[in-house]
């Protein structure tokens, strides 16, 4: 672990952080290093932007925070989960814990908008009332009260991803990581979309988003992490991209 | 799980199956041709155990014992043989026939034929008595079940009834031969396994006072055989044809999950358990499986009462009726159908459970 990720990982609360890693690498069996010896604490109510160049390690480092990937070495912890020492069998407690955002939105194209919110429901076993209510609710939230009854393809992009972020919303998340949430909205989108996210991380919610987008982490003004070949280059919680 | 979602994940299962409604068709006919052929080789063996069944009642096999009807019988043949003989040979061999005269009065001196010529000594078994003593012998032979004895009289009663439901006849076959019964006394006997069936038909033959055993045991035995045949027969076609319809569901239910693998990765995203992303498919499963069920069993029924209205003016009332069969062969459709759902559907599902995310898009 280098000198200066130390550092700038010591901002640290008494509140045990919503992600932590320790010492963590991953290699995968074609012999790619895609992390090495990474250490991260990210706090309850913060707002992180993941950036790097492709190959850098940024979905690997989504990966092991949803337990897709295991890591070879090293600890990491999620919303109160040691994911080192996890069984297959808990797996979906911990995914209960956090909301995802896809890029491609990943919208159901045969349920309505409200049937693809209302699915994130059913799989954890929330009654019908509970069902209905929370989804009108985080459909008001996007912005798309109006729209329950629509059919995915009747939506633009940015609708799509609104939806999405309703979807990951609607179980009331500790974590909503979103893996770049803006790859396929216009730019103007994208702004109102982390913006939305901002707003959902004001209310308490960690948010964890990976992104290309240079022009949003400098204008959003939130902590960055860089990667760069499988490494911590740079965490910024100052906020804005360091040049 | 709770109620509520074992209720959302039927419903998903059955929106499943119409959704995929051209494969679910294939996947029923598939199944139904299967089915319809276990069924028959069902009703095939049932109807074999039946007339197999039938055959082993008469595996009773009837022991006739030496009593004066049969050394009443055998004077007859013998007089009826020395007859042709003596017809033959009257000219040349005249001495020998005093000879032959002599001899007879020699056995004779000591007792006295009666009026049908018949000497006490010429048979074994003299009274009742004697011949429930040798049905007591019968009944120690090994694989003997049980031995009924029945008398001349009885005899001759149940020759009457077997003449018919008329009782003028039988009446007038009593009263003919009441005083002249031509029947010896007889011991019905049952056999334990068909299997020694030769060896307890030569021991009982064997015993002194048994004349000649009566049985249809080679018809049984090939009854006996041909309905093993078929048994084995079954057996390796119901189990091909049991793994014809787990490959079949399995691949029905592979093409569903191919098609809803969006669904699956946004499932185990959002936290389901496995057992929550199982249930649709294994509903559809059993869905596909119930529905061929209920199908070959129509079909099975038409093609059964075509067969047997055939049949039924060959062999009378020998076929089983379908009623008869019905809800067993419900029972086994709905039993296959379920079982070939749940393996099928839980083997394809256990390869896409083990898949994560973006591995999703990859297959």
């Amino acid at each position: 672990m280098s000198e200066n990720v130390t550092d700038i990982n010591s901002v640290q609360t008494n509140e045990a952080p919503v992600i932590e890693f320790k010492g963590v690498s991953k290699r995968y069996t074609n012999g790619t290093h895609a992390l090495e010896d990474v250490n991260i604490r990210i706090n309850k109510g913060e707002f992180v932007f993941v950036v790097g160049s492709s190959g850098a390690g940024k979905s690997t480092f989504m990966k092991l925070i949803m337990r897709e990937e295991k890591a070879n070495t090293g600890t990491i912890k999620v919303n109160g989960f040691n994911l080192t020492k996890m069984r297959r069998k808990q797996i979906p407690m911990l995914r209960r814990t956090m909301g995802i955002v896809f890029q491609d939105f990943r919208l159901i194209p045969k349920m309505t908008v409200f049937d693809n919110v209302a699915f994130a429901m059913h799989v954890v076993g929330a009654p019908s009332r509970r069902i209905r209510k929370e989804v009108t609710n985080a459909l008001a939230a996007v912005g798309l009260g109006d729209k329950a009854r629509s059919m995915p393809n009747e939506l633009s992009g940015g609708e799509q991803q609104r939806v999405g972020i309703a979807r990951a919303l609607v179980n009331n998340p500790a974590l909503i990581i979103a893996d770049e949430p803006t790859g396929n909205v216009d730019p103007n989108m994208s702004y109102d979309i982390v913006s939305m996210l901002a707003s959902i991380n004001k209310m308490g919610t960690t948010v964890l988003m990976v992104t290309h987008d240079h022009q949003l982490v400098r204008e959003f003004k939130q902590r960055v992490i860089m990667l760069d070949s499988g490494k911590i280059v740079a965490d910024n919680t100052a906020g804005g991209e360091e040049e | 799980m709770k109620l509520g979602d074992v209720r959302y994940l039927t419903k998903e299962g059955i929106k499943s199956t119409w959704a995929n409604r051209l494969m679910t068709l294939a996947s029923i006919g598939v199944l139904v041709a299967c089915m319809v052929v276990i069924g028959l080789a069902v009703l095939i063996s049932e109807n074999g155990n039946k007339a197999l069944g039938h055959l082993e009642k008469q595996n009773i096999v009837m022991a006739y014992m030496k009593d004066y009807s049969w050394a009443l019988d055998m004077k007859t043949n013998a007089d009826t043989a020395d007859k042709t003989a003596s017809e033959q040979t009257a000219a040349s061999k005249s001495g020998n026939s005093s000879e032959k005269g002599d001899g007879a009065q020699d056995g004779a001196a000591a007792e006295t034929p009666d009026e049908n010529g018949i000497k006490n000594s010429d048979y074994v078994i003299h009274s009742d008595e004697e011949a429930k003593k040798l049905c007591k012998q019968i009944r120690k032979i090994d694989n003997v079940k049980n031995v009924e004895f029945i008398s001349s009289e009885e005899g001759l009663k149940n020759v009457a009834e077997q003449l018919g439901k008329d009782e003028s006849n039988k009446k007038l076959v009593m009263e003919l031969l009441k005083d002249d019964n031509p029947l010896p006394r007889s011991a019905k006997i049952t056999m334990t396994s068909m299997d020694e069936f030769d060896s307890t038909v030569k021991a009982i033959e064997e015993l002194e006072g048994i004349s000649n055993v009566r049985s249809q045991g080679d018809a049984a035995k090939k009854i006996l055989s041909i309905k093993n045949g078929v048994q084995i027969a079954g057996i390796w076609m119901i189990s091909i044809l049991l793994l014809i319809s787990l490959v079949i569901v399995s691949n029905t239910i592979r093409i569903t999950m191919y098609n809803r693998k969006l669904e699956i990765s946004i499932m185990k995203a959002v936290g389901a358990t496995n057992s929550f992303v199982r249930l649709p498919f294994i509903v559809e499963g059993i869905t596909i499986g119930l529905i061929s069920a209920v199908i070959s069993e129509g079909l099975l029924y038409f093609c059964y009462r075509v067969v047997t209205d055939e049949l039924e003016n060959v062999l009378g009332g020998a076929v089983i009726p379908f009623s008869h069969m019905a809800l067993i062969l419900l029972g086994i459709f709905a039993a296959i159908g379920t079982v070939s759902g749940v393996i099928g559907s839980s083997i394809m599902i256990s390869k896409y459970l083990r898949k994560e995310g973006s591995e999703f898009a990859a297959i």
